[in-house]
């Protein structure tokens, strides 16, 4: 029988619902609401048939373009040949995730004008800027003993004992 | 004893999927829920309110609730408990109370939204079918009934609560193929049969039955009514004064409660992140400084 390449090809264990988990979806799925602009990460939801994107776009990350009644239209990158292309879905919210990719970004922005507010007011000039760790300090070695290792003479009857 | 295969193995739990909580104590219908609590994508932030509707045995609860990740918010409550303030002490599950309770909890929020001027709703209850008219200013408030687990029938009291928040002035899409007093023959709402009932008529006639054929059991069975004075014929005024009444003062009353009683502990509290870390941070310091004291002990 020939291979088969239907739109759900090979997606039985990846759009399949985790191990206790079937049934109803939780209604927090519904509740949460997405501008346009914001990351959100495709993540499909077998237990809603309809409004599912393709299996490629399954743990892709993108920007939201577009909010209409049920579904959120989402820009996702996808390579072609020797190009990425810029591909537009829509999705219907139960397939979609808030991504946590900017979180840490919003976080350190926040953090940073806070700091430079500070800092204003001091009279203080910092770098807010990020650096690599470094390679670590030196540091005195405590409490060591030194043992001196010396081969012992070979002894041809103590190790010949197990038998030959 | 007769060996007995295990039905349920231990295989059996591991695999067992719980139904979600408030199912298995049979109380919210997800299905239901789903489709209430939907909100448009692209109407963002702005609430569905649901009016709840539901009844206990000798209690009312009417509520204009809107859903939330961290929980349901409740805008405004009624309870049928509430209605001895507005002069009715008895009968306080039946259809009239039903309604009473609907109007009052719709003049509430009307009144908390500062909305209750523009929109009176039906002064006088006709018993026919009244849908608010939008005013001036503000949109009328919009809600979807939420009945809960009941078996929507005609005649039931979920409607009268329905009839009592549209008489009252929200905005709630509906039909009247369930009020009381519909006649499925005739596919036609008779509004002086849903009269009677908002104004107790059905509680009447059967105290007059009562009455004429088994004294006795009208004594013991409407003993509370008796007691009030609550004859069959004044009945219906009895249930005007109290419309009037709650048209008068919707607001509700704050009850003095003392703050609760802090209760001892009897399991211990979970520990935060950086408490345990603490808590493993001394023990490594005990282990070190008795392990020093038994090294040195030994190297002597």
């Amino acid at each position: 029988m020939p291979a088969g390449h239907g739109v759900r090809a090979r997606t039985r264990d990846s759009f399949s619902r985790p191990f206790r988990k079937k049934g109803y979806i939780p209604l927090s799925t519904y509740l949460r609401t997405y501008k346009i602009g914001d990351h959100v990460d495709v993540k499909v939801n077998g237990a809603v048939h309809k409004g599912m994107p393709h299996k490629f776009y399954h743990g892709r990350t993108g920007r939201v373009w577009n909010v209409t009644k049920r579904a959120i239209g989402v820009e996702v990158n996808k390579q072609v040949g020797n190009r990425i292309i810029r591909k537009r879905i829509h999705v219907r919210v139960e397939h979609v995730q808030p991504s946590r990719c900017t979180e840490e970004f919003k976080l350190r922005k926040l953090k940073n004008d806070q700091l430079k507010a500070e800092a204003k007011a001091k009279g203080e000039i910092i770098s807010t800027k990020r650096q690599p760790e470094g390679p670590k300090p030196g540091f005195m070695v405590e409490g060591a003993t030194l043992e001196t290792v010396t081969p012992i003479p070979y002894d041809v009857v103590n190790d010949l004992k197990g038998g030959y | 004893m007769p060996f007995v295969k295990a039905q349920k193995t231990n295989a059996y739990f591991k695999r067992f999927q719980v139904k979600f909580k408030r199912r298995r104590e049979g109380k919210t219908d997800y299905r239901a829920r789903n489709r209430l609590i939907n909100q448009d994508k692209n109407k963002y932030n702005t609430p569905k309110y649901r009016l709840v509707a539901r009844f206990t045995n000798k209690d009312i609860v009417a509520q204009i609730v809107h859903a939330s990740i961290s929980g349901d918010i409740v805008l405004a409550a009624a309870y049928a408990h509430e209605l001895p303030r507005y002069g009715l002490e008895v009968g306080l599950t039946n259809y009239a109370a039903a309604y009473c309770v609907g109007l009052l909890l719709a003049r509430r929020t009307l009144k908390q939204l500062e909305m209750d001027d523009e929109y009176q709703g039906n002064v006088e209850a006709t018993g026919e079918d009244f849908t608010v008219e939008p005013g001036e200013t503000r949109r009328p408030f919009r809600a979807l009934l939420d009945v809960g687990l009941v078996k929507t029938t005609t005649g039931n009291r979920v409607f009268g609560v329905l009839k009592g928040a549209l008489d009252g002035g929200i905005d709630i899409p509906h039909s009247e193929k369930r009020f009381a007093g519909f006649n499925k023959d005739s596919k036609q709402l008779d509004p002086e049969v849903h009269r009677k009932y908002i104004y107790g008529g059905h509680v009447a006639a059967y105290m007059r039955t009562l009455m004429e054929d088994e004294p006795e059991k009208y004594q013991s069975h409407f003993s509370e009514f008796i007691k009030r004075g609550f004859e069959p014929d004044n009945i219906e005024g009895m249930y005007k004064k109290v419309h009037a009444a709650i048209r008068a003062n919707p607001e509700a009353k704050k009850s003095e409660k003392a703050p609760p009683k802090e209760h001892k502990r009897y399991n211990l509290k979970k520990l935060s992140y950086e408490e345990r870390k603490a808590k493993l941070i001394d023990r490594l310091k005990a282990l070190n400084s008795v392990a020093g004291a038994d090294d040195s002990d030994e190297e002597d």
